[in-house]
């Protein structure tokens, strides 16, 4: 079991820092896939109950698509990318240059690139934290999943329950445009390397 | 009606003819229906992992986290509130194994055992148990819904409509 004290003032100011340039070069990965400028919104940082996750994103039993990688290396943690269900058949219709409306169904293809698109997120924010730490971090291939809010994120909630009844949620909300693209990105890293990473100096 | 949502981690027992239980989203967790029709009772558990680890450390035992001990404590209270045990009647719905049907083949599989620890928890405490494997196990969410007044359960699968178990 790990200590809430783990948390203090200072580290979580660095968890800020660190997620907040995570979560925008996140964002350079999503404009580069889809062809369109993505700014992050409302990027937080928060530690939170591990069984109050499912209600941090809207509606539990709503149609979402949930990509999911696992990170392993110096630092340990899992990634989610939640995107309403008809969001993700308009993002599959951007990332494959069809025109708006030309998916209807999500089938392997859709699945596949929709799946890309987290990998490039997860990927592109896992590359941040290990330039600021100096670590080697080993992303897995996505999965994709597509169901309900609460079913996708029990992956989250189990995994993380057998450690701890904390989490630390990096929490960031995308848009293009004026338009909110709705779709959450977390991070969880896992608590014990934390531990590791909050006695590590971050390389100027 | 008064949807009444039994989150992570919880239960609920009611008698009220008005009100549907119910747990959303199930994946690996395991919902675990009890039913008393005789005395109008029901009750609703929605655990997360199969049985409470072995250190000690966590929570009260009858935590509804889990599995087995979620299971002993909503039978000690539908029979605290008036229901007999060999009248019950038993349901469980989901632990399913989300990660293993998204193409990601390392996954420990939470579900299958949450499955499992229930079938021995029931077994041991007498409870007759029939599951339709359409309702545990698979790659896919489900809602289980508990109608108190008229004992009835359903469950919902994504894109399909609710249907009666």
């Amino acid at each position: 079991m790990y200590e809430v004290t783990l948390f203090d003032h200072d580290f979580l100011e660095m968890m800020k820092s660190i997620a907040g340039e995570g979560v925008l070069n996140a964002a350079d990965g999503f404009s580069g896939m889809i062809g369109r400028q993505i700014r992050v919104s409302s990027p937080a940082v928060k530690l939170v109950p591990v069984l109050t996750i499912p209600q941090v994103v809207g509606k539990p039993d709503e149609d979402a698509v949930g990509v999911y990688l696992r990170f392993h290396g110096n630092l340990a943690g899992q990634i989610m990318l939640i995107i309403p269900h008809g969001k993700a058949m308009e993002l599959a219709d951007l990332i494959m240059g069809n025109a708006p409306g030309t998916t209807r169904q999500l089938g392997s293809l859709e699945r596949s690139a929709l799946g890309e698109l987290g990998n490039l997120c997860g990927s592109f924010f896992l590359n941040t934290v290990a330039k600021l730490f100096d670590l080697g971090i080993h992303p897995s291939p996505p999965a994709v999943m597509v169901d309900m809010v609460a079913a996708i994120l029990d992956i989250v909630v189990a995994t993380m329950e057998g450690i701890s009844e904390q989490a630390l949620l990096f929490q960031a909300n995308f848009v293009d445009g004026d338009r909110r693209v709705d779709t959450d990105f977390w991070v969880i890293p896992d608590l014990n390397s934390l531990q590791a990473l909050a006695g590590k100096n971050l390389k100027s | 009606m008064k949807e009444t949502n039994v989150g992570l981690g919880e239960q609920a027992v009611s008698r009220e003819p008005e009100e549907v239980l119910v747990a959303y989203g199930l994946g690996s967790c395991l919902g675990v229906v009890m039913i008393d029709p005789a005395s109008r009772l029901s009750g609703l558990l929605h655990a997360l992992l199969p049985r409470t680890p072995e250190t000690g450390e966590r929570g009260a035992p009858n935590s509804s986290k889990y599995v087995e001990s979620g299971i002993e404590h909503l039978l000690a209270s539908l029979v605290r509130e008036g229901a007999k045990p060999d009248r019950l009647i038993v349901r469980i719905v989901g632990g399913a194994n989300m990660l293993m049907g998204a193409g990601m083949s390392q996954s420990f599989d939470i579900g299958t055992r949450n499955v499992e620890a229930a079938k021995t928890t029931l077994s041991r405490l007498n409870l007759p148990i029939s599951v339709a494997v359409a309702e545990v196990g698979g790659h896919s969410g489900r809602t289980v819904r508990v109608y108190v007044a008229e004992s009835r359960v359903t469950v919902r699968v994504i894109g399909e409509k609710e249907r009666e178990i």
